[in-house]
């Protein structure tokens, strides 16, 4: 019996070709789990889950030449909690070599062994790391560096100069004379240490430290974000850059607490708004690596510190200064720039790095994704919410 | 028989699907809801425990439930006010042509994304928005007015905005059931339009109206966009309660939220059924 009498017109498969090219495509799929593995374990490529704004696209091609490793980035969404989850009980570990996380709840992946401490002598430009951004009180437990710091900034209150003047304190978030003109972040983590700044700085109260609350200075915090919510003084809570973006841009509010971005996008769009340097001090912000466990598990380790080392090495700070206004908090950014850029370049490099550094200047209380009474801190917000 | 036996075995496969994909993850939120978060582990133990319900009742959210509820029901019949005369037009009044023209402007909102959506009524309803600038170029007022954005009136239009497709394709379907010699009839005896209308065409598409009520019912009270853009300070929806407590890790209270809120709209299903005998727009179909 003829098995196949049908011509194939040029170009098409046989069902056999087509058999054979499925199953070809079945055992590739099915293999590059284990080639991905194998590049892992070739300490080629370093898995990196990070925040979005860590991410420079295309350029982590330079990586590839600088160091001989490629990195893999993914967003993990910015969200503490789902991320810290899924680290400690999750498949995190397993998939991914580092971490890029808000700063905060390095000691409890640390306790949970999600994380590994970093060893600073494998990384040559440790040395070139700014200090004070060493000193954040997360990154180190037991004399262990747990976690270094990648992206560092402050955040204060956004404001229209033309309106409001010169704004110097959150004390115009809480002015009674903008009530319905204000607003902060949908979000207890930025906008419960603004509340609680202001509240120290300005009205002396007896808060320690307000990046972590105790239950009962929690409670003095929440309660005066609830009169003032019921007294109408918030026109909203925001979302994220968009939203942001928009109150400002449509003029809805006067003044919001809010990212430094916004400014310049407002600016950018002709209105007079500004970023005010408060008495009371900034929010300061970290976005720090953390080495996972199973990345050093899987032979991965020394591969992570060459390329922390790299991200401290100024092509990367570069990149975010120039990208997204944000600073990697070592010396080699503008020495980088300066050999490697444009003079305009160089000059804006220059120019943001010293614009955080000056920040860092003066008094900043350090946000915290992971404060001690973290589900307390969910419960008042409900309150808040409800209020 | 035979048919049967073919029927059901050709079904099969779907009925799998909608048993894995849809009971199943709903049987495991139950399960789960009773079990208790061990900081150890970072995960959940079953330790039964009834924890998390009494958290609900703590911190407003039983408010937040109700009143995402109650939102949920008046965007349903804000959509019926506006469609059940939209579906009326479309399926007794326009030509056939003009019907497919309106039934296809009625989904022009799908277009976009429901972010968008939400965003651009900011833009429209907005201290600058193009409302405002048209009250205040006509002289009607005299300042911007600023509770049409960021308030219960924003988040209203938003949901009806957003679902108001979802009364539109029940009510047709249900319109079609209507016999027009049962029309004619009441004509011929003398009713009226809305005579017409209030004792024979909306007793007859009862079902229609409850399923395009349920339909909005269900999507608006699982939403969470439309609050959160055009809410205002600290609005709030289930789903938006559910995303603070898993940020804080507090899982089995998500599922105990979850799991009320199903047996809530499961119970709204059942009793609405029962009323408007929901089943008999698919009695064509037997």
């Amino acid at each position: 019996m003829k098995r196949s009498g049908r011509l194939t017109p040029p170009g098409a498969f046989s069902r056999r070709q087509f058999s054979a090219m499925s199953l070809g495509g079945l055992a590739a799929f099915a293999a590059s789990p284990l080639m991905m593995r194998a590049a892992h374990a070739a300490g080629t490529e370093i898995a990196f889950w990070g925040t979005g704004t860590l991410d420079i696209g295309d350029a982590w091609a330079q990586t590839q030449s600088d160091i001989g490793l490629s990195v893999n980035f993914t967003d993990n969404g910015n969200d503490p909690g789902p991320i810290v989850a899924r680290l400690v009980a999750g498949n995190a570990n397993a998939v991914y070599d580092l971490s890029g996380l808000q700063g905060g709840a390095e000691k409890e992946l640390a306790k949970q062994g999600a994380i590994v401490p970093w060893d600073t002598s494998k990384i040559a430009n440790w040395d070139k790391v700014w200090q004070w951004a060493k000193d954040i009180p997360y990154l180190t437990d037991n004399g262990q560096q747990i976690g270094i710091p990648c992206v560092v900034n402050a955040d204060s209150i956004i404001y229209r100069k033309d309106k409001l003047g010169l704004v110097d304190s959150y004390g115009v978030i809480f002015d009674p004379k903008l009530k319905g003109r204000v607003a902060m972040e949908d979000a207890w983590i930025n906008s419960a240490i603004f509340a609680a700044i202001y509240l120290k700085g300005a009205e002396n109260a007896p808060i320690n430290d307000p990046g972590n609350l105790t239950e009962d200075e929690l409670g003095l915090v929440m309660e005066f974000l609830i009169k003032h919510k019921r007294d109408g003084q918030f026109r909203t809570f925001w979302n994220g850059w968009e939203q942001g973006v928009q109150l400002v841009a449509d003029e809805e509010v006067d003044a919001m607490t809010g990212w430094e971005p916004i400014v310049l996008e407002g600016q950018r769009r002709g209105l007079d708004v500004a970023y005010a340097e408060p008495v009371e001090g900034y929010e300061g912000w970290g976005n720090n690596l953390l080495l996972h466990k199973g990345a050093v598990d899987r032979g991965l380790g020394d591969a992570a510190h060459q390329l922390a080392n790299w991200i401290y090495d100024g092509f990367y700070g570069a990149q975010l200064a120039l990208s997204r206004g944000y600073v990697v908090p070592s010396d080699k950014n503008t020495e980088w720039a300066a050999g490697n850029l444009e003079t305009a370049g160089a000059d804006q490099v220059k120019s943001v790095v010293d614009h955080v550094a000056k920040k860092f200047s003066g008094k900043v209380y350090w946000q915290n994704t992971r404060p001690d009474n973290f589900q307390l801190y969910e419960e008042w917000w409900q309150k808040l919410r409800n209020s | 028989m035979f048919l049967i036996r073919r029927g059901l075995a050709l079904a099969s496969p779907g009925f799998l699907l909608v048993l894995t994909l849809g009971f199943l993850p709903l049987a495991i939120i139950l399960v789960w809801s009773f079990w208790t978060w061990d900081p150890a582990t970072y995960w959940i133990r079953p330790d039964f425990s009834f924890d998390a319900y009494a958290q609900i009742g703590e911190a407003g959210r039983w408010h937040v439930i109700l009143s995402s509820l109650g939102k949920a029901a008046l965007a349903g019949v804000l959509c019926l006010l506006v469609g059940y005369p939209a579906a009326l037009a479309i399926h007794f009044v326009a030509s056939r042509p003009l019907a497919f023209v309106l039934m296809g402007a009625f989904t022009v909102p799908f277009f976009t994304s429901y972010l968008i959506r939400a965003f651009s009524w900011r833009l429209v309803l907005g201290r600058n928005g193009l409302i405002n600038s048209w009250l205040l170029d006509l002289g009607l007022i005299s300042e911007p007015l600023d509770w049409l954005l960021f308030s219960n009136f924003a988040v209203m239009v938003g949901l009806v905005a957003s679902y108001l497709p979802f009364v539109i394709f029940p009510l047709l379907l249900s319109m079609r059931r209507v016999e027009p010699n049962f029309i004619a009839a009441s004509q011929d005896l003398g009713a009226g339009f809305l005579r017409t209308l209030f004792t024979v065409i909306i007793p007859l598409t009862k079902p229609g109206i409850f399923a395009g009520f349920l339909f909005v019912f269900v999507m608006a009270a699982g939403s969470s966009t439309e609050v959160q853009m055009l809410g205002g300070a600290g609005a709030s929806m289930i789903s938006i309660i559910i995303n603070d407590v898993m940020r804080v890790v507090n899982f089995p209270l998500a599922f105990a939220i979850s799991a009320v809120v199903l047996v809530l709209l499961f119970a709204a299903v059942l009793i609405g059924n029962r009323i408007f005998g929901l089943t008999k727009l698919f009695e064509d179909f037997k």
